[in-house]
């Protein structure tokens, strides 16, 4: 039989709350990953559909709320980056593209900009190995911790931690990237 | 509207359609669960009687799917033949109100949740004619498997006139391998179901 679902996928309320407590981090999450704001924008709302669909899977007090989400971001984009966008299941898209007002294109191309480092040290980390990235992505770049990082992508802690250190020390020209938080 | 309030929007519609899904699948599992069937679609739909017209009618629709009007319920037998003569297996039974199958009907297609049946075979085989009637799409019942139907009269008619309406409601899934016949039993769920004539989602 069907998990009992997440509260916040079934009530307005609940959900409404959820968004906007995270809403502006996903999209800074998107940000340092996608440098389009029609992009950008469509994602944060597959992200948030995708709340709906998985909402049964977090479990309270085995994660940060934050980190489970992050873990949702980051499989919506890998899946997203696979479709190329084909198709949405939500509305509002005009020609395959979410409609923006200016103001909103304004604020979006703001927090692009501002997370334009973040995007460098992802092509630096493009030579990574998927596995160590990831670990180092969710510390470096978007401030978890190495038990939150590893409550995202489903693996122990200690299995992070080895991979963070890998990816540290095969990236230790880049700033930035060492700048995260101590294991 | 900000991109987000129009996102928080949409997801919010998105919810009340899924929870409305959900209930309607699960109002129709909730009785099959207590009857331990698999599910019914039972919807209240108006029954022509009348002497003057036969039992029912049967009509091929150009993609391939089957009209069935019911107008009386009896020679079930007859309309099994005549689907057999379209290539779909049924299995056709009429009831008295407040009676049932026993639920022991054979291996059901999607019979195991309200996830599996959606989008199923059995989900997809039968859907209700806005006017009245069923439409079988003998695709989802395939070889080897039987379209088992059940149809219930239903009391409370509206009082006698020149065309008296029976209302009917009927339960339908596809089984796979052998059918056993059908043991009579109180409906546990009688008047339970049905009586909005609200149809499942889908039909």
């Amino acid at each position: 039989m069907r998990h009992k679902q997440a509260k916040i996928a079934t009530d307005h309320v609940a959900f409404e709350a959820f968004y906007r407590r995270h809403v502006d981090a996903i999209t800074l999450f998107l940000a340092r990953r996608v440098d389009d704001p029609h992009t950008v924008a469509d994602l944060v709302a597959e992200v948030f559909m995708a709340v709906l669909d998985s909402a049964h899977t977090y479990q309270p007090g085995r994660a940060p709320e934050l980190a489970w989400l992050y873990g949702v971001a980051r499989n919506t984009l890998a899946s997203e980056r696979r479709r190329a966008f084909k198709e949405s299941r939500l509305t509002n898209r005009v020609g395959g593209r979410r409609t923006l007002d200016t103001d909103d294109l304004a604020r979006l191309e703001e927090r692009i900009d501002a997370e334009r480092t973040a995007r460098k040290v992802f092509k630096a980390m493009a030579d990574l190995r998927e596995r160590d990235r990831a670990v180092l992505e969710l510390v470096a770049v978007d401030q978890l911790t190495i038990a939150e990082a590893a409550a995202a992508l489903g693996i122990r802690p200690g299995t992070a931690k080895v991979r963070l250190h890998r990816a540290r020390q095969k990236l230790q020209a880049l700033p930035l990237v060492m700048e995260g938080t101590p294991g | 509207m900000t991109f987000e309030e129009q996102i928080l929007m949409e997801l919010k519609a998105e919810i009340t359609t899924r929870a409305e899904r959900r209930r309607t699948v699960r109002r129709l599992f909730t009785g099959a669960a207590i009857a331990g069937l698999a599910a019914a679609a039972a919807i209240a739909v108006p029954l022509l009687t009348g002497t003057e017209q036969p039992a029912y009618a049967v009509a091929e629709n150009a993609d391939g799917t089957i009209n069935v009007q019911l107008n009386e319920f009896r020679d079930a037998d007859k309309l099994e033949q005549d689907l057999k003569e379209m290539k779909v297996t049924a299995d056709i039974t009429y009831l008295k109100p407040g009676k049932s199958c026993r639920a022991d009907r054979g291996k059901i297609i999607g019979g195991g949740s309200p996830e599996e049946w959606e989008g199923s075979a059995s989900d997809r085989a039968v859907r209700l004619l806005p006017q009245g009637g069923i439409t079988i799409d003998p695709r989802h019942v395939g070889d080897g498997r039987t379209l088992v139907m059940a149809f219930t009269e239903k009391r409370g008619q509206a009082p006698r006139t020149e065309k008296p309406e029976v209302k009917w409601q009927f339960s339908a899934y596809v089984v796979e391998g052998q059918v056993k016949p059908c043991v009579v039993v109180d409906d546990p769920l009688w008047g339970d179901a049905g009586g909005s004539g609200r149809p499942p989602a889908g039909s």
